[in-house]
């Protein structure tokens, strides 16, 4: 501990550290506005937000479980090719010549069904809670176009193995979308770029799932967090905070 | 003219600008990511002398993804395999005499006609020629099925 | 009330006013005993939350080996063919509605539904016992959607027929 209070007290740690010591509230406080993780927290939150029943911590689950996912999916990148003649070979590969390369595939697959579960429990927990009602109304259309997303991410990267499992589910899930009135078969023809499930679909999938997906999906959960924490002290008049829940 | 003042005529020239912008990122995205549509598989495939189908069964023709079907005789139907309710591949279950699709049991007869399950359609099928006295098959000309309730005439 | 002066209180600057009352509705501020500072409290509880999930994540992973099936094959469609778990249910639906209902119009509907949720459901109301009608219509949906996921999930097998996980297992992760 005297080595850490050291180096936050020497030039380079007050370079980086703005507020070196976090004893008093007003220099915690400070904190906050001086490291960029920490500003997307409220500075003071409601008594009852500790507690486990509130939010289950149902929220920062989904984000720890998305955190394993970069990782891991990152790790993967460094093995696979998104080509039908490599895909399924690399995953094989992966998982017997890789070291930890099977234990990282499992990590990546596992995360995923987690993320989905822990976001649809989050969800559930928030309407219970009646939290999307005013003025969070925002963060609950944010929070939707967020289970979108990992929806998507999901089926997206289900498709990579190019094993049967893969191949079939993206062959019937792309077809329901040829049923969307009038656009339709364009959307299909977009999705799988060309008219099967084929190498375009496969490299198409590869940059949605690693690329656009994932940077939108960062980009809207930063956009969530910000609004909890502008809306975490607001409270009803009808009922005054702790009441609820 | 003179009742646009300058102040409004700028904020308005910087939103049409910004929507011209993305309309042009839209179409260019659009154009982009459109694939150039070529058959996905060979688009004309030579088979067999119609009298060698046979009359029981159906005889499978991978490199076209579809079957032969011959209907009474002389005439020989060419039916696409995948299914038309969400594209799997439909197998010909002999026991029954009729296909049936493994993904939402769409049920089709021989002849590709509309039994029963969540396919809004009996099965599709290929333009067919006969060229020399042998079929060939338009993979690219594709008829859909009859409508349930209907047979394919 | 602009200062030009900026106040000095200790060595911190005073950079802003904030309205007492949030500018939307007639919300409040909970009172000042009510509150706890971020860091340590909040803080240390999500950084216990993320450690346990990540324990999880890697016993989970050092246990259970990911699903890898034979390679894709166009010409031979598995049977039962399944689509991953969190789409079960629509794969249900598919099996009994036209793809248009089914496919489309169905989780369109719910994806408007939610984001409908908060501007339908106008009643001020945290306390469970004067929100019933939101709370059974929710739970409805969601037992609902939890039953025909199962169902997608477990209890089909070949051409999609009925059967029994314990005697069948065709579940697929
Ligand atoms: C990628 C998915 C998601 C992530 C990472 C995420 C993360 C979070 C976090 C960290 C919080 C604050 C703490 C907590 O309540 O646990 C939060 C709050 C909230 N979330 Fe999400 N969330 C996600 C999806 C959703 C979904 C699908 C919904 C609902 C449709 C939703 C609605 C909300 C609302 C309304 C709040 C505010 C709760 C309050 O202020 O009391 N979120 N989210
Ligand atoms: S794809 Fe054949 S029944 Fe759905």
């Amino acid at each position: 501990m005297k080595t850490i209070e050291r180096v936050r007290n020497s030039t380079i740690g007050r370079s980086f550290f703005r507020t070196p010591n976090r004893v008093t509230e007003r220099d915690r406080a400070a904190g906050h506005w001086s490291n960029f993780l920490l500003h997307l927290y409220p500075v003071k939150v409601r008594k009852i937000e500790l507690t486990f029943k509130y939010t289950a911590f149902l929220g920062v689950a989904s984000i720890a479980l998305f955190g394993s996912l970069l990782v891991s999916g990152i790790f993967l990148m460094f093995f696979y090719v998104p080509s039908p003649a490599n895909a399924y070979g690399d995953i094989q590969a992966i998982q017997t010549e890789v070291i930890f390369g099977q234990y990282l595939r499992n990590v990546h697959r596992w995360s995923a069904h987690l993320m989905v579960l822990a976001v649809a429990a989050h969800m559930a927990r928030v309407f219970y809670r009646g939290a999307y009602k005013p003025p969070k109304e925002v963060n609950w259309v944010i929070g939707v176009v967020l289970l979108v997303l990992t929806l998507l991410l999901s089926f997206t990267g289900y498709l990579l193995p190019w094993d049967q499992l893969a191949y079939w589910a993206v062959t019937v899930g792309t077809a329901m979308a040829a049923y969307v009135p009038l656009i339709g078969d364009q959307v299909q023809q977009l999705l799988l770029g060309g008219s099967t499930v084929g190498s375009a679909t496969l490299l198409r999938f590869y940059v949605l799932h690693v690329a656009v997906l994932p940077v939108a999906l960062i980009a809207v959960v930063t956009a969530h967090i910000w609004r909890w924490r502008k809306d975490s002290m607001l409270t009803m008049d009808a009922d005054p905070g702790g009441a609820d829940a | 003219m003179s009742e646009i003042s300058r102040r409004s005529f700028l904020s308005a020239a910087w939103k049409v600008g910004f929507g011209l912008m993305a309309a042009a990122g839209a179409v260019t995205t659009l154009g982009l990511l459109k694939p150039q549509l070529a058959a996905g598989f060979a688009a004309i495939v030579r088979t067999i002398a119609p009298n060698e189908v046979p009359e029981a069964g159906v005889l499978e023709v991978p490199e076209a993804r579809g079957y032969l079907v011959n209907v009474d005789g002389e005439e020989v139907l060419a039916l696409s395999e995948t299914c038309p309710h969400l594209g799997c591949r439909v197998p010909f279950i002999d026991e029954n005499n009729r296909f049936e699709c493994p993904c939402h049991g769409s049920k089709f007869t021989r002849e590709g006609d509309y039994v029963e399950g969540p396919a809004p359609r009996g099965m599709d099928a290929y333009a067919t020629e006969i060229v020399d006295g042998v079929i060939e098959i338009h993979t690219t000309e594709v008829t859909p099925g009859p409508p349930p309730g209907t047979e394919r005439t | 009330m602009l200062d030009n002066n900026p106040r000095i209180i200790g060595d911190q600057r005073l950079l802003g006013v904030v309205p007492g009352k949030p500018g939307v509705g007639d919300r409040q501020e909970p009172a000042a005993e009510d509150k706890v500072m971020v860091f340590p409290h909040l803080l240390i509880r999500h950084a216990v939350a993320v450690l346990f999930v990540l324990l999880v994540v890697m016993l989970i992973a050092l246990f259970f080996n990911a699903p890898l099936r034979e390679l894709a094959n166009p010409m031979v469609t598995p049977n039962p063919e399944k689509a991953p778990w969190y789409f079960a249910a629509l794969q249900e639906l598919l099996a009994h509605f036209h793809p248009l209902v089914a496919g489309v119009l169905v989780p369109g509907a719910i994806i408007m539904g939610l984001v409908a949720l908060p501007y339908v459901d106008r009643n001020p109301s945290l306390d469970p016992r004067k929100r019933q009608i939101a709370r059974a219509a929710f739970t409805v949906f969601m037992v609902l959607w939890i039953a025909l996921t199962l169902i997608g999930f477990m209890f089909r097998g070949e051409n999609w027929s009925w059967v029994w996980p314990w005697e069948e297992w065709h579940g697929e992760l």
